[in-house]
């Protein structure tokens, strides 16, 4: 859909609309409370999880047990590797192993450093969004590896956490057949919490537009409540914490 | 395919239940299916600990947000439209139409792939969209069977849980052209082909909307197949309908919510995705919409807001629990309750939603008011005491039936003495020997018509219910053990396979 002047004429007549309507939507709710509408934000005394779990935090080699642990219940896959190197080989193993053809990857300065395409040189590479011209969503959907680093990870659900950017593609994470994150260790926490906290803390100005939490492979339960891995997202997914 | 609102069968809770207690498949699903979940949900809350802070808390959130509702959805619109998101209200089902239906002719679009949402179904939009000739697709596996099928969801976690692989089989076999073997790895393998399709050359994404973060304008959705992160991610448009409750304050509070929903819905630690996303895409990013909207819905939620009775409602997060509990769902399935919401939440949330109009009347009755639903519930809704609300509101209006509203006298001056309701049990164990037999009472006259036309009425026990109480509790707590043993076998055959390995990497190529 092209921004047409008419169609930005257009969006603009529909935000004056919601505006108008908004003013009565929301009285009319104030209304319905049988009292004034307050502009001030209310108290909020129960903000967040209860204060004893705030607390908790398991120690670093407990923290990695307890992802594995999770993440492989969910059906993933999951390693504890001493450096980016032996990241490179586990990764270059795997491709191997899966015959991988095509390979895409977020642009971050771990991945540039990692030298993946030299340890993968039967693979054609794509490098997220470095040509204006590509069509991003096309490579990420034919790609038999998407490779990505998390940006955060929490043991206590197996959970990564992936947030979008110019060089960093929602798709990357999602198309692809296969799906390899890499968590440097120190990214690794224990609760979901201590996660979302910075987005609040980032306020609402800094967010990226996508924030993803991923707790295994794609899965569903809807036929005959048969376990499926592999529905719409990748069905094969390996984190692999390092350090 | 379209997909209305009104299921085959029945005009009453009454008639549907009937058809759906004759359907001996969905009976044994559904009352499988729902233990499955329920027990995932006792495990998951019990290994997680502590569950009933948690639901208070959750709670407590709840109550909070909806107390405040006018500010914190003032400060959602205002966030959300600062984040380049068209925000549009909706007081009603048909303008929430209207304004997807503009959009989507804006966007001269073909095609709308859409992730499960409750709202949707609410507002019958795949039919509206049918009309301007758009095709409407689901992409949530289960939702996809079910529209193939041209029916509606029968459970609000698991839509097509009426639904064997061989009637499945038969549906997908019909939409592929070529015959497709009952099997789930090659049924599901078949719609992830289909859809991938769909997804690359749809013009509109369509989703709910589990959580809308004030502070932020951030929209949350939890799911497990990725089909909700595929509508929001490849379109160039993306809708998002949320009803105007969904809404809490910060992304901390959203760890109550992630704690609280998956473990309740399924049992898992947290669905497979969960994202928030905020505003269209940024100018540099090569994915995600150019051009979104939320669409924020009354449809009659604004009528709980300010009733003693019934604004907890509006506390609802949609898990379900209250469905897998519910000793009445599990025997009649969710297509009996005739609305887009089923089991207990279904029933009191319906006539809530449609201002108790007549139609609706019936579906309070189809609960036991045991208290399983609150029991379960993760943000402690006392849905066991709304349909005795609504009960009386019935019997008030004048619509309830002559003898409930004279029993229900009796039964207030029975009760409230211990005596009395001694004496009357003595009573009714001497009377009964006049209409006994083999056990069991089947006179079909009196105020026994109605309940003897399909079953027998037991004879007064020997001992009381509270004599046995001890021995019910126990029966309640170890589940029911009736379960058919082919599904034995195959559940049994897939926890095998999932703890030698099997089944988690089968599809890689």
């Amino acid at each position: 859909m092209a921004k047409t002047d008419e169609h930005q004429a257009w969006l603009a007549e529909l935000e004056a609309k919601s505006r108008a309507k908004q003013v009565g939507f929301i009285n009319g709710i104030s209304g319905k409370l049988r009292r004034p509408r307050s502009a001030e934000p209310p108290a909020h005394p129960f903000r967040g999880a209860p204060e004893f779990w705030n607390e908790f935090e398991w120690p670093i080699d407990e923290r990695v047990e307890k992802f594995r642990a999770n993440f492989k219940a969910a059906g993933g896959h999951s390693e504890r590797l001493a450096t980016m190197e032996d990241a490179r080989a586990f990764i270059a193993s795997k491709a191997e192993e899966m015959s991988a053809k095509y390979v895409i990857r977020q642009n971050q300065p771990e991945l540039n450093a990692l030298g993946l395409e030299e340890a993968i040189p039967d693979a054609s590479f794509s490098v997220w969004n470095s040509d204006a011209e590509e069509h991003w969503k096309a490579r990420a959907a034919e790609a038999d590896f998407g490779i990505v680093v998390a940006d955060y990870a929490a043991a206590y659900t197996g959970s990564v956490t992936v947030l979008s950017s110019k060089d960093k593609g929602r798709s990357v994470s999602l198309l692809p057949t296969v799906l390899m994150v890499i968590i440097p260790i120190e990214r690794l926490h224990t609760r979901l919490g201590q996660i979302l906290v910075n987005f609040d803390q980032a306020g609402r100005e800094n967010l990226p537009a996508g924030i993803h939490f991923i707790s295994g492979p794609s899965r569903s339960a809807d036929i005959e409540n048969d376990l499926t891995i592999g529905v719409h997202g990748p069905g094969v997914v390996y984190t692999l914490i390092v350090g | 395919m379209s997909v209305t609102g009104t299921q085959a069968g029945g005009a009453t809770v009454k008639e549907r239940a009937g058809l759906a207690l004759n359907n001996d498949f969905l009976r044994k699903a559904v009352k499988f299916t729902t233990e499955r979940l329920r027990n995932g949900k006792i495990n998951a809350a019990e290994d997680h600990g502590n569950w009933d802070e948690w639901r208070e808390r959750g709670r407590q959130i709840r109550l909070h947000t909806i107390a405040h509702l006018d500010y914190y959805l003032n400060l959602f619109a205002d966030n959300a439209r600062a984040n380049g998101v068209n925000v549009h209200f909706a007081d009603t089902a048909a303008e929430a139409v209207q304004i997807s239906l503009d959009i989507a002719k804006r966007a001269e679009a073909k095609t709308v792939v859409k992730s499960k949402s409750m709202v949707t179904e609410e507002l019958h939009l795949n039919h509206a969209l049918e009309g301007i000739g758009v095709e409407a697709i689901e992409t949530d596996l289960g939702e996809y069977i079910i529209q193939l099928a041209g029916e509606t969801p029968s459970h609000i976690i698991i839509p097509a849980i009426h639904k064997n692989r061989y009637q499945i089989a038969e549906l997908l076999s019909a939409d592929a052209g070529e015959t497709l073997a009952p099997d789930t790895q090659v049924l599901a393998g078949f719609v992830r082909r289909k859809l991938r399709e769909k997804f690359l050359e749809a013009d509109i994404g369509m989703t709910g909307c589990n959580f809308a973060i004030a502070e932020t304008g951030s929209m949350v959705l939890f799911e497990n197949e990725g089909n909700a992160r595929m509508v929001t991610t490849v379109p160039k448009t993306q809708i998002t309908l949320m009803g105007m409750e969904r809404i809490i304050p910060s992304w901390s509070d959203l760890e109550v919510m992630a704690t609280l929903l998956p473990r309740s819905a399924t049992g898992q630690k947290l669905t497979v995705y969960m994202s928030g996303i905020t505003g269209p895409r940024r100018e540099v990013d090569a994915d995600g919409p150019e051009e979104m909207h939320i669409i924020i819905v009354d449809n009659g939620r604004s009528l709980q807001l300010g009733d003693p009775e019934f604004q907890e409602l509006l506390n609802c997060i949609r898990c379900g629990a209250c469905l897998n509990a519910c000793p009445v769902y599990r025997h009649i399935g969710g297509h009996a309750y005739g609305g887009t919401y089923s089991g207990p939440i279904g029933a009191v949330l319906t006539p809530a939603l449609k201002k108790n109009v007549a139609e609706w009347d019936d579906i309070a009755n189809a609960s036991s008011l045991c208290g399983a639903c609150y029991e379960a519930c993760p943000v402690k809704i006392p849905l066991h005491e709304m349909l005795i609300y609504l009960r009386r509101r019935k019997l008030e209006a004048g619509r309830g039936d002559k003898m409930e509203a004279l029993g229900m006298k009796g039964f207030a001056a029975v009760m409230s003495n211990a005596k009395r309701y001694g004496a009357v049990l003595k009573i009714g164990q001497l009377g009964q020997k006049l209409v006994v037999r083999d056990g069991g009472i089947r006179l079909k006259i009196g105020p026994l018509k109605g309940w003897n036309t399909y079953r027998v009425t037991p004879s007064l026990p020997k001992e009381s219910f509270r004599q046995q109480w001890k021995t019910m509790e126990e029966e309640i707590r170890h589940g029911l053990q009736d379960m058919d043993p082919a599904m034995k076998d195959r559940m049994e055959q897939i926890v095998k396979d999932r703890a030698a390995g099997k089944g988690g990497h089968g599809h890689h190529g």
